[in-house]
């Protein structure tokens, strides 16, 4: 049934026409040029983020060769999405988010939740990601995930206990230049100089963005990897999926620049409506940043290096928005809808830090 | 001023699920029955620190970056990776059976790859191989369960080396680190212009606003002295007091060539981007010295290979294989059962 569907996909997808004309503003959806420019200024502004050529057989001719897909590797986990599960009584914890700088917004805030709030499990500790169930109907991918053990397997899968055990030929026993591997955890502030040197095991995601052309959205797909950088399930990977879009928008399909490759994708479907809503609101609010500014200087360009919307977490995350500071009001340029998008994501993904580009 | 011994950050592994899916095709089309070595291309990432949103103020994470190998790695190796990756060449052998992989004689496989690093250093004196690794595979194709083992061949310095425990590592950031934010600034321009990509390289102060960096070959034990050379190199590891392990052969190799060398000044080049600020620099220097200060050091006996260390350990934190097992993700009968 699932390969049906995907058939179906696949021939939609090639029936449907590449879409020429720019409507980023009016409905959200971006034009494969439009895409090329928002991912050019993204790898520009975030050298994390680059661009990959894919499968060569697999490559879509509307995009230039080299520049298929973008992709950002070992984007870090620190816990999963259900330790942030939001209830009632933590309305506290909101705070108001303004995406024009300080001063100039007016009535223009966003809610930001989970401010400052402690999870509600000590995700910090590593052993405490194997406690989280799994629900009933994911029992049987969750039990593969007890097979990864190299010693644990079952049934006709060899004993790997027999390969003969490289300290007995005393090759590496005695190193002491080797750093012994570190299991503690969250590093404090006071400690990152003085450093007793924790190294954190973190899940870590492969994060690939690539232009859908049925939905003429951008399209992200996640691969991730557990804190011994072995794969992660599917059941795992719906760990750290926000529970409203777990399983409903978020599904394994397999990833159009590979010929053989599963990864977990956010289906675009709603996209370009979301896109649409955000993109207005930061137009507004660029737009009368811009107007501002012009009045309020005639050189322009001390202001330049400006972003015009931050987010104020104790985190410091900032998104750079230098939306068009041209010379004439623009509004928001089209380069910036990858950032815009990666915020969206985000939203989906609470816990993976896409968004963080700025941030390390 | 007690000196202390150097430790090293092992470098962990990090397989692509692609990098399987690239083996089981040519397993099946190419290689067939044989085991022969196959080249591959691999790259690793600076160590990074992340900050945690959820944990307070200042918290940070250490991610290290680790060596990672995927489909492209077959082909030829990224010609330009992006700042702060650096490339290694590796093998890989893929075993038939699981009998096979069990039985292989894996110390003449370590032995043979430090012999070629060892080697290319002797006759090429080129640092292109110094990062160079060993892979170990055996494929169950019909479980979608792969086997292997990687091995980092790093060689053991006698005497080891030793840093001042009280001056210790630290950060380029702060004051007495001797580089300033535009100098760090420079270092990054031009790693990032560089034509190839440098894993290693020497960072010179010409002058007190002047910086050049150059490949580490062009190292002169006469005047890269520690005051105004430092040793550079893309640095994995993101703990504060152990550097990563790509600099185990750094060290041998600069030994080898240099036998009268004593005492060097590392950079942990540990930045993927421009700090933001000037206190913001990620990597980290330190000076190193040969042997505790007990004894005088021996010059290097440069004709015979020192020992090699480097198999990764397993999950368990033993020396063993480890399993990647993609039938979550590849099986085909599992993805319809969780498809919607």
């Amino acid at each position: 049934m699932h390969a049906l569907q995907q058939q179906y996909w696949s021939i939609r997808d090639y029936l449907s026409p590449v879409l020429k004309e720019s409507k980023f503003k009016e409905h959200g959806r971006i034009t494969p040029e439009e895409f090329v420019a928002a991912g050019d200024f993204l790898v520009y502004k975030f050298p994390v983020w680059s661009w990959e050529k894919g499968d060569p057989s697999k490559a879509r001719d509307f995009l230039p060769a080299d520049k298929q897909y973008l992709v950002t590797r070992g984007v870090p986990c620190l816990r999963r999405a259900s330790s942030l599960a939001y209830t009632d009584a933590e309305e506290d914890a909101e705070r108001l988010l303004s995406f024009a700088d300080a001063g100039a917004s007016d009535g223009d805030e966003w809610v930001e939740t989970h401010a400052g709030r402690k999870s509600n499990s000590d995700a910090a500790n590593p052993g405490e990601i194997k406690d989280i169930p799994d629900d009933g109907p994911q029992d049987d991918l969750a039990s593969g995930m007890g097979s990864l053990s190299v010693d644990g397997p079952v049934g006709e899968i060899p004993d790997m206990d027999d390969i003969p055990d490289m300290e007995e030929d005393d090759l590496e026993a005695g190193d002491e230049a080797t750093a012994a591997p570190k299991t503690s955890n969250v590093i404090d502030a006071s400690q990152v100089e003085v450093a007793s040197g924790n190294l954190l095991q973190v899940r870590t995601y492969d994060v690939m963005i690539t232009y859908d052309k049925y939905y003429q959205t951008p399209r992200s797909w996640l691969l991730g990897y557990d804190e011994n950088r072995t794969p992660l399930t599917p059941a795992q990977i719906f760990q750290d999926v926000s529970a409203d879009h777990a399983q409903k928008t978020v599904t394994i399909e397999p990833f159009p620049h590979s010929s053989s490759l599963q990864a977990a994708s956010v289906h675009p479907c709603k996209h370009a409506s979301v896109m649409k809503k955000v993109i207005e609101r930061m137009n507004n609010s660029v737009i009368a940043e811009q107007l501002a500014q012009q009045q309020k200087t005639s050189s322009p360009k001390e202001n330049k290096k400006k972003w015009p919307f931050s987010r104020k977490t104790s985190g410091g995350k900032e998104i750079a928005a230098g939306a068009g500071e041209d010379e004439e009001v623009e509004g928001m340029r089209v380069d910036f809808y990858l950032v815009v998008f990666l915020k969206f994501i985000a939203s989906i993904v609470p816990t993976i830090e896409v968004d963080s580009t700025t941030a390390f | 001023m007690a000196p202390t011994i150097v430790q090293f950050a092992p470098l962990p592994s990090q397989t692509h699920p692609s990098f399987w899916h690239k083996l089981t095709e040519l397993k099946l089309d190419v290689l067939k029955l044989s085991d022969a070595e196959v080249e591959i291309n691999g790259t690793y990432g600076v160590g990074r620190l992340i900050k945690d949103r959820e944990g307070g103020p200042g918290a940070y994470v250490g991610v290290t970056g680790s060596l990672s190998v995927e489909e492209e790695s077959f082909g030829q190796a990224h010609a330009n990776p992006a700042i702060g990756n650096a490339p290694a060449k590796g093998t890989v052998k893929n075993y038939n059976t699981i009998e096979e992989f069990k039985a292989a004689d894996k110390t003449k496989l370590f032995n043979e790859a430090a012999d070629k690093i060892w080697t290319s250093v002797q006759t090429t004196r080129s640092t292109s191989l110094l990062n160079s690794f060993l892979l170990i595979t055996f494929a169950d194709l019909k479980k979608y369960k792969y086997f292997y083992w990687f091995a980092f061949p790093a060689f053991v310095s006698t005497p080891a080396w030793h840093i001042d425990d009280t001056a210790g590592w630290i950060g380029v950031s702060s004051p007495n680190s001797g580089y300033t934010h535009d100098q760090l600034t420079s270092i990054y321009d031009q790693l990032s212009k560089s034509p190839k990509p440098l894993s290693y390289f020497l960072v010179r102060s010409l002058s007190s606003d002047s910086i050049q960096v150059v490949p580490v070959e062009e190292f002169n034990a006469t005047t890269d002295t520690p005051t105004s050379t430092s040793i550079g190199f893309i640095d994995p590891s993101a703990q504060a007091q152990n550097p990563g392990w790509p600099l185990r052969n750094l060290l041998a190799y600069l030994r080898v060539l240099h036998p009268s060398l004593t005492s060097l000044k590392i950079l942990c080049w540990r930045d993927a981007e421009v700090a933001r600020s000037a206190d913001d620099w990620k990597s980290r220097v330190g000076t190193l010295t040969l042997g505790d200060g007990t004894s005088p050091v021996e010059p290097m006996d440069t004709t015979t290979r020192p020992n090699a260390v480097g198999w990764e350990k397993n999950v368990q934190g033993k020396l063993g294989p480890r399993l990647a097992d993609l039938a979550p993700m590849m099986d085909p009968v599992r993805l319809a059962n969780q498809a919607v």
